[in-house]
């Protein structure tokens, strides 16, 4: 899941500065369950904008910003795209992106995009993943040192975790020592020995 | 020519290194002066690197200064602000300006120093910055292109010295693992506790220099157990530093029982007073350490 969040309301009419006839696209994916691109939201927004004097030509919500098939796709979804001059998205950035893809129209975001992350029992989970395309995490009793270290340090933890907790802030638990505990449980600690060399290559 | 810090790591010599810290600035007298109190007494002074993510004169350049002036350097290189192509620029950038000792750490996180939104690099890991070393100590950058080698450099790590945490001992071994050819620790006040610690990397043939930092007062001995990883100052210290007339002479008083105690453990010991090396001599002198 891609975690975002809402930008400030001040923050999107300001983007929105002398432009009307806003469409606005949500998305059934991520941003739903974030509760910053469902149906709530996008009706929401369409009522503060309103109310802040502009004009919303439409909304929809896909069921994904970033796998729109088509700008006529959308446009046969809800009509009223085809008047509209410009488009905010409520999605993440590859849902923003994506849109801008299908239109020349100008396409601005609600959303700030954090990390990849999940939720659990409504909990949100950011940073779970620093998308670095060698998978490692099962070494790690499934919690990424990449992602979840603020140094993303695989080799152990740095020297500046104090009781366990993190050097950059004392109310979040050094990510090492969860990994620790975790492979400790599974009966793993094996795992840790492991070096993790700096792999170079070129050509 | 004095012996070179690499020998003396080989030989049965108590070593004393200690700390200097680049100016903020470009005026290098005040750092010139503190080593220059160290003449005779340290066996190579540790050029710290933007040390707790404090922006500061280049360690490169202070390095070449004192070592034109006839001290010997451990260069301090940490992660945090170069990635791999910048580190190992570095390295040869040190190596062609006279320095055969380099020390590798992960560095104070940006967030903690005095530009909070500075991109922290961390692009490798200490471990891996010491696999670097190696592998440009036998003529190969990352990337296997030959630099020619980097004769008679000598690389340590920094390590806590809590025999307790027993993810930082892994670290540690695999620091040795990578090469590390010593290991400088964390300040050193519970002698009973450095003991063990010995004792845990006692299959590891590797020289250990023990940190020391004196203590100045009693704020600052209670501020250290709270705040400062992998630092345990026992109760009966702190009660001694209540009780004193003169706490600063005490704090020294303390640190030079605990040199001595550190003589019968491990290789020496690293020096880094709060401030200047003003009494760097004194403690030196108390605790019975002599050099030249």
């Amino acid at each position: 899941m891609i975690i975002s969040s809402a930008k400030p309301f001040e923050e999107i009419l300001e983007l929105l500065e002398g432009e009307d006839d806003i469409f606005i696209m949500g998305c059934n994916a991520c941003a739903a369950k974030l509760h910053v691109g469902g149906e709530p939201e996008v009706i929401n927004m369409k009522q503060r904008l309103e109310r802040a004097g502009k004009h919303v030509a439409g909304w929809m919500i896909p069921s994904a910003a970033c796998s729109v098939a088509s700008f006529d796709a959308l446009v046969e979804k809800n009509p009223a795209l085809k008047e509209a001059k410009v488009i905010l998205v409520m999605a993440c950035g590859s849902g923003v992106s994506t849109v801008s893809r299908v239109t020349d129209l100008p396409v601005y975001p609600s959303n700030n995009t954090d990390s990849l992350g999940g939720r659990l029992h409504g909990e949100v989970l950011p940073e779970l993943c620093a998308m670095c395309g060698n998978c490692t995490v099962y070494y790690f009793g499934g919690i990424c040192p990449r992602g979840q270290c603020p140094k993303q340090l695989i080799n152990g933890p740095c020297g500046g975790s104090v009781d366990g907790k993190c050097e950059t802030d004392a109310a979040k638990d050094c990510v090492w020592e969860r990994i620790y505990l975790r492979l400790e449980r599974m009966g793993r600690l094996d795992l840790l020995e492991k070096i993790w060399e700096c792999e170079e290559s070129t050509g | 020519m004095p012996r070179a810090f690499k020998d003396k790591l080989l030989s049965d010599d108590f070593l004393v290194t200690a700390e200097i810290t680049p100016p903020k600035g470009t005026d290098l007298s005040g750092a010139l002066e503190d080593a220059e109190i160290l003449r005779g007494l340290a066996d190579a002074l540790n050029v710290t690197d933007n040390q707790r993510a404090v922006m500061r004169m280049s360690p490169l350049a202070v390095s070449r200064a004192l070592l034109d002036r006839g001290h010997d350097v451990i260069m301090q290189l940490t992660c945090r602000d170069r990635n791999r192509l910048a580190l190992q620029s570095d390295v040869l950038a040190a190596y062609s300006l006279g320095v055969r000792n380099i020390c590798v750490m992960s560095g104070d996180h940006t967030t903690k120093g005095d530009h909070p939104r500075a991109k922290p690099v961390f692009d490798i890991d200490s471990v891996q910055l010491l696999g670097a070393l190696r592998k440009m100590k036998e003529g190969f950058d990352l990337s296997g292109n030959n630099i020619g080698g980097l004769p008679g450099m000598t690389v340590g790590a920094v390590s806590n010295a809590d025999p307790s945490k027993p993810l930082q001992m892994l670290k540690l071994r695999k620091k040795i693992r990578m090469g590390a050819e010593f290991v400088q620790t964390q300040a050193v006040y519970d002698t009973g506790r450095f003991e063990v610690f010995m004792e845990q990397i006692s299959d590891l043939d590797v020289p250990v220099i023990a940190g020391v930092i004196p203590l100045r007062s009693v704020k600052m001995a209670r501020f250290m157990n709270g705040n400062i990883p992998g630092i345990n100052v026992p109760q009966e210290m702190i009660e001694c530093m209540e009780n004193a007339d003169d706490p600063g002479r005490e704090g020294l008083s303390i640190c030079a029982q605990t040199i001595r105690d550190l003589r019968g453990l491990c290789r020496g010991v690293h020096v880094m007073p709060i401030g200047k090396h003003s009494r760097t001599p004194e403690l030196l002198e108390m605790a019975g350490i002599r050099k030249g």
